[in-house]
């Protein structure tokens, strides 16, 4: 009669049979490399196409788009679709316009459009002649339409 | 959980022209929260640092992007990014045999089985504007075949997986790939049977900042096909009054099984199962051979005529004849003789 030994023996196959297997109905190199599938390279992409700008006709900064939470009228002019001038990062940019740039700081809750932007926020900037950016730790964030119904008034983000 | 930010700026190529003069460029991190969809700037980083993101991490991740921007021309450059945190795909490995065993997959070599593998959590694009990394888009899923050496019926996973695997491939979309095989895949040595293990992993693919991880394993225990003899009377032999004693020898017992000297009156129809060839083998066990001698069986032939011995087991893949004797049972008596009268 044969008996099992209580030892552990390491045997392990390591290299291929003939057999067929159904792994090879599965995708058998990256995805990079599908054939008729163009690759996107990274010199193709640009940050400028996926963001707002801003400008103060001798400089202009970068925000993710829907971080503008409100434009007065008079404003409208300073979101630009194309760079003028000369790029300065988001904080420089607001030290030099804080005369009409101002900042609304929200939480991702906000932002994610979670709950919904507060009335008394949208009321206090109709008073201010400021376009308002919102931040999350000074940066500009995005904030995105509410996915809840609020009562208030909508504010359309840029 | 926050996720640190790793800003090494990758010179290559154009972008080496790009950071000649850092006062000339303006670098961007942009994070993109892969569950709520929310874009978040860091703005005027160091070519070299790093820091904490900011941005609590949700369940999807984030994909961290490292611009630059030429200050004058306006000309933006993607200088690296990577998807970090929590985004790691999801996968499960269903192994499906026709054996209920409960504790884990088994099967036989000669049965076929089934490998659901269920992958969640991929990103397969953003909008088509991101140029994401292999590790958020692909897993791979690999075969491994380890074999028992004689004497063993266990092995220690670490070894198994730490080969070469038999075969591979990438899967790429969420949900579930079922890859059917038709028997095992095991590749005995000559004059050995199938018997051992075959394991089915499922790794994430390495990015930069991510090694390779594994998801998801399983594996099915894969015993051989049974094997018996049975010794003792020969096709079409005559039995009489006392039937031979019968030898059985059972080899490769499947777990479980039930194996039997299985005896058919040809004549009547009925089928009995002789009570001293009767073996079950134990759902785990240490040795799947067993020898028997059956004698006395007799009363299970009871009428003239032929009868079909068949050894016989049972598993939960059907029932499997070993072996099989056609014998003649012939109990009728002759009297010669001589009548003869004295004159």
């Amino acid at each position: 009669m044969k008996a099992f030994s209580k030892s552990l023996v390491i045997a392990v196959l390591t290299t291929a049979t003939s057999i067929a297997s159904p792994f090879a109905e599965l995708q058998q190199t990256p995805p990079e490399a599908e054939v008729g599938k163009k690759p996107v390279h990274n010199k193709d992409l640009s940050i400028i196409a996926q963001s707002t700008i801003i400008t103060d006709g001798t400089n202009w900064t970068i925000l993710p788009k829907g971080a503008v939470l409100h434009t007065p009228v008079a404003l409208q002019s300073k979101v630009s679709k194309t760079p003028v001038g000369k790029l300065l990062p988001w904080a420089e940019f607001l030290v030099k316009n804080r005369a009409w740039v101002g900042t609304q700081e929200v939480d991702m809750d906000l932002a994610a459009g979670t709950k919904p932007v507060p009335e008394a926020w949208t009321e206090n900037w109709k008073k201010q002649n400021m376009m308002i950016v919102a931040v999350y730790e000074s940066g500009p964030i995005s904030i995105l339409p509410p996915k809840v119904a609020k009562e208030t008034s909508t504010v359309s983000a840029q | 959980m926050n996720a640190k930010l790793a800003l090494a700026i990758l010179t290559l190529g154009l972008q080496a022209t790009a950071l000649a003069d850092e006062d000339d460029y303006t670098n961007i991190v942009r994070q993109h929260d892969q569950n709520t969809g929310v874009f978040w700037d860091i703005q005027n980083v160091a070519p070299n640092g790093s820091s904490q993101s900011k941005e609590k991490l949700d369940v999807g991740g984030a994909l961290f992007q490292l611009w630059t921007i030429d200050n004058e021309t306006g000309r933006d450059y993607l200088l690296d990014q990577k998807v970090v945190g929590v985004y790691l795909p999801k996968a499960q490995i269903v192994v499906n045999t026709l054996d209920p065993f409960a504790e884990y997959p088994r099967t036989r070599a000669d049965q076929p089985f089934s490998v659901d593998i269920t992958v969640s959590d991929l990103i397969s694009s953003l909008g088509g504007l991101l140029n994401l990394p292999l590790a958020a888009t692909s897993v791979l899923a690999e075969h491994h075949l380890a074999p028992y050496p004689p004497g063993v019926i266990s092995l220690p996973i670490a070894s198994i997986l730490s080969g070469n695997p038999l075969a591979s491939g990438f899967i790429t979309k969420n949900g579930t790939t079922k890859l059917n095989f038709e028997h095992s895949t095991l590749q005995p040595a000559p004059g050995e049977k199938p018997f051992g293990e075959e394991h089915f992993v499922v790794h994430s693919l390495t990015d930069g900042s991510i090694g390779q991880t594994q998801l998801a394993s399983g594996f099915v225990q894969v015993w051989p096909v049974a094997t018996g003899t049975l010794e003792g009377i020969q096709d079409g032999q005559k039995i009489g009054f006392n039937p031979p004693r019968l030898s059985v020898s059972l080899v490769d017992l499947y777990p479980g099984s039930y194996s039997y000297i299985r005896v058919r009156n040809e004549t009547t129809g009925a089928v009995t199962a002789l009570e001293q060839s009767q073996f079950v083998l134990d759902e785990k066990p240490t040795d799947t051979e067993k020898l028997m001698t059956v004698s006395d069986y007799g009363n299970e032939l009871p009428d003239e005529g032929p009868y079909t011995f068949e050894l016989v087991t049972e598993t939960p893949f059907g029932t499997d004849v070993l072996a099989t004797r056609r014998v003649f049972v012939d109990r009728v008596l002759e009297v010669r003789a001589q009548l003869g009268g004295l004159d």
